[in-house]
């Protein structure tokens, strides 16, 4: 077992060599490399990644370039689980053999978009985590396919307006609950499951060293606000991520061993959907007098999920 | 290197076992496969041998779908080891999409394909849908006709897969349940020479070489995207050679001799049956039966059926009055593959025979020796007459009023 | 678009479309030609942000934000802007944390030492 990169602040974070570089296409403001960055400076050992085709895929290998400074497959849009599993599966054949290509301690990473993750890639993911293949499953939410132009996914909110669940005349957009993939993930009994937000960086690292630490598969599901398709200005990117914690839309939790939940941010003020929605041109047109309905439920949705939440982190069930 | 032949024991094994003892033999880094009939009993084989200690310390992953355990071996082979699957039909649909991006980057992997029929309607019987199916999926495809050659084209696959000069993925097929499940005597070498005719895995760009890293899967733009898959064409084509290099070395080490297209009686035969699977078999037995009673008739397999051995063909049958192409998948909407196959072969080369196709065997059905003898009629009108005297494309054995097309 | 000389014939390239992210091994970080931080993304900019060093509490709050690893620390202290990679999206000014801002955004036609001449004085709550 290879040692935590030990990160006291982010002064010392800053000393981390970098391994995902800068010249790849994604949007100005683009969330899903900060992520990124994120997790693959939270350790110094090898990583080996794999990617679902998505923002980050098409974005970061667009050949003759890679961003890449780790081994890297992409094979489809399905396959980001199973490809990581083929490769995990490798390390350890080869280590039995001891034919290894490396004595560096090797972590194995899968990126997946909310399409490649709860949609398309659920089986495969599902999948892997059953056969406990050590692994990080990071999921880059940005609730919709954006890199296709926007259209909804299974993690689209109710109210969010995409290509493919438009607002019109006569609908307010996406109509479906959101599905919930952390409890999704818990219940397939992996060690450790984590909601995180780039803006909390110490979080998010917090998480990801444990992540790194687990054995079988780890399933972080990371808020990923996208300025092109959810309408808002670039630089605001981390502001929208404070926003989606602070208001209790993204909660900031972990669940270990399928049970046990520990909520790892607690805002001081906790902000309203209503604020939240109101940043974003994607939940512009909830402000129309007949559409408010949807705003004022998913409030109460919000609330209800946050006590909960708070509820079973005191019980200790 | 022996210059004798590898000592060998006879058994009885049915073709998915033959497979699967190969398999076992190349001591593979990485199974990772789902079941399906007819393939099933090679990954179980492949499991009990894993249960007794026998796969030599490979991972063995059952995944939850084809699709996965095709992305799971594209995986392991990127990451740098020897890697294998098994599957039929309807999991080799579901795979297909992932076939394309194995062979597209370049990764040596082995598939043994138990060929079934497709749906709809369901059918769990030997016919060659699939393996049709997979056609330009860019894999090497070789085709073994009964368990010794289910057995033996698996050394050829992986030999061949892992050259540095052809590093491409390879299918050998078999017929499901007419081959797969059907024993019949198999010479097979001892663990060691086995392993030793294919040698230690190479390594190309391993992924799991973390001083080394390399990215796999990149997206090529239009200005990019005709040059690497004309690349990935070229060395297809090119494979053939490393593939009859292959068959050569395989004939010293094992005394059994393969071609890319095999010929039966064809140098002096008026008439010839051209097909690929178990049907084989009738045909050579019907073919001995009417060469016994005078008739100058031949029989031609494909043993390679991609990258299609143009030259060969030309030569199997350019010196024929009449030649039948049997087809066993329906074509819908035009004349069989292999048909098209053999009839671009001819223009090609200026080849003038009476060429008919038959469709047959869908689904498991039966193909007699008296079908081939009417097959077998039927050219022999054709050459008597100078022409073709029979519709371009017929069906064997199918119940109903009598189906024939163009 | 590839640039000119990277654009090769289909039997000049490595199969597989396979690319390397460094030339050697990684342990040497020398990036290969396909690697990319060979790329150029300055054109993507509309303003650019500037560095004032007298405000810069070195939080390290740019560095980690930054989408394109353009924000380059040194020895736990901001160091300098990549200005190769910078695609101007503003993060690194919104999450300055110092008042005035350390990092604010100027046309991409002004230059670094005008910017920094003209730098806003600290806003009071009441301007805020």
């Amino acid at each position: 077992m290879s040692d935590i990169k030990q990160i006291k602040n982010l002064k010392d974070f800053s000393t981390s060599v970098e391994r995902f570089q800068g010249g790849h296409r994604l949007c100005p403001g683009c969330s899903h490399s900060v992520i990124v960055r994120e997790i693959m400076n939270a350790t110094d050992d090898d990583v080996v990644v794999s990617t679902a085709t998505g923002c980050l895929e098409v974005c970061t290998a667009i050949y003759p370039y890679t961003s890449w400074d780790t081994s890297w497959i992409h094979i489809g849009f399905e396959n980001a689980a199973a490809s990581i599993s083929g490769v995990e599966a490798m390390h350890k054949a080869l280590q039995n053999k001891g034919k290894s290509h490396t004595d560096r301690p090797t972590k194995f990473v899968a990126f997946g978009g909310d399409g490649g993750t709860y949609d398309i890639g659920f089986q495969s993911l599902s999948g892997a985590a059953e056969r406990g293949h050590d692994f990080i499953y990071v999921c880059l939410d940005n609730e919709g396919y954006m890199n296709t132009g926007g259209q909804r996914s299974s993690s689209t909110p109710i109210g969010g307006a995409t290509t493919t669940s438009p607002a019109g005349k006569v609908s307010y957009g996406e109509k479906k609950l959101k599905k919930d993939m952390v409890q999704i993930m818990a219940a397939h009994g992996c060690e450790f499951v984590a909601q995180v937000a780039p803006s909390k960086w110490k979080d998010l690292v917090k998480k990801t060293q444990l992540a790194y630490q687990a054995k079988g598969a780890v399933y972080i599901n990371a808020v990923s606000p996208c300025p092109t398709e959810w309408k808002f200005a670039p630089e605001k990117s981390m502001e929208i991520c404070d926003l989606a914690v602070d208001s209790c839309v993204f909660p900031l939790y972990q669940i270990e061993d399928g049970h046990k939940v520990t909520v790892t941010y607690k805002p001081k003020v906790k902000k309203s959907v209503e604020e939240y929605c109101a940043a974003q041109g994607r939940f512009k047109h909830l402000f129309r007098q007949e559409f408010s309905h949807v705003i004022d439920e998913w409030q109460k949705r919000v609330d209800a999920t946050w006590e909960h939440l708070l509820k079973r982190e005191e019980a200790g069930l | 290197m022996a210059n004798s032949i590898a000592p060998q024991k006879r058994v009885v094994w049915d073709g998915n076992m033959a497979a699967s003892q190969a398999m076992r033999q190349a001591q593979i880094d990485v199974v990772a496969a789902y079941p399906i009939t007819p393939s099933t009993p090679i990954v179980q084989n492949y499991a009990q041998f894993v249960a007794d200690g026998e796969a030599n310390g490979g991972e063995f992953v059952m995944v939850e779908s084809e699709h996965s355990a095709m992305s799971a071996c594209v995986g392991a082979s990127a990451g740098g080891g020897r890697v294998a699957t098994a599957t039929s039909s309807q999991g080799y649909a579901l795979m297909v999409e992932v076939l394309y991006q194995a062979s597209g980057m370049r990764l040596p992997i082995v598939m043994n394909v138990v060929n079934r029929a497709l749906a709809s309607p369901l059918n769990i019987h030997g016919d060659h849908a699939d393996m049709y199916l997979g056609r330009d999926a860019g894999w090497i495809n070789l085709c073994a006709f009964n368990p010794q050659e289910a057995y033996d084209l698996n050394f050829i696959a992986f030999k061949t897969a892992e050259d540095l000069n052809v590093r491409l993925p390879v299918a050998v097929n078999q017929d499901g349940f007419l081959t797969s499940h059907t024993a019949e005597v198999v010479e097979h070498f001892d663990d060691a020479d086995a392993y030793n005719f294919i040698g230690d895995f190479v390594n190309k760009n391993p992924m799991l070489d973390g001083v080394n890293p390399v990215t796999y899967g990149a997206q090529t733009e239009g200005e990019w995207h005709f040059e690497h898959k004309m690349r990935q064409n070229h060395a297809l084509v090119e494979s053939l050679d490393v593939i009859k290099a292959n068959f050569d070395a395989f004939e010293k080490f094992s005394g059994r001799k393969y071609h890319a297209v095999e010929t039966y009686l064809t140098d002096d035969a008026d008439e010839i049956i051209v097909c690929i699977g178990s049907v084989f078999g009738t045909v050579q037995m019907t073919v001995d039966k009417l060469r016994s009673e005078g008739k100058k008739v031949g029989l031609v397999g494909i043993r390679v059926w991609r990258p299609f051995p143009k030259d060969e063909m030309a030569a199997a049958i350019k010196n024929a009055k009449s030649v039948a192409v049997l087809d066993r998948s329906a074509p819908m909407g035009t004349t069989g593959a292999l048909y098209n196959e053999v009839a671009a072969v001819m223009v090609e080369n200026g080849i003038s025979v009476n060429l008919i196709d038959y469709i047959y065997g869908l689904g498991g059905r039966d193909t007699t020796a008296e079908h081939v003898t009417g097959i077998f009629a039927d050219l022999k009108e054709c050459s008597d007459a100078g022409k073709r005297v029979k519709p371009v494309m017929q069906t064997i054995n199918l119940r109903g009023k009598t189906l024939t097309f163009y | 678009m590839t640039e000119e000389h990277l654009l090769k014939g289909w039997d000049e390239f490595e199969a597989g479309a396979v690319l390397h992210s460094f030339e050697g091994t990684a342990d040497q970080h020398v990036h290969h030609i396909n690697n990319s931080i060979q790329h150029s993304v300055a054109d993507w900019r509309a303003e650019k942000p500037v560095f004032n060093d007298e405000h810069c509490i070195h939080c390290q709050f740019c560095w980690v934000y930054c989408p394109d690893t353009a924000i380059v620390p040194k020895d736990k202290k901001f160091g300098h802007i990549d200005y190769v990679h910078c695609k101007g999206c503003g993060i690194c000014v919104d999450v300055c944390p110092t008042n005035p801002k350390a990092l604010l955004m100027f046309t991409e036609q002004t230059p670094d030492e005008e910017a920094v001449r003209n730098w806003p004085a600290k806003e009071t709550k009441k301007d805020a």
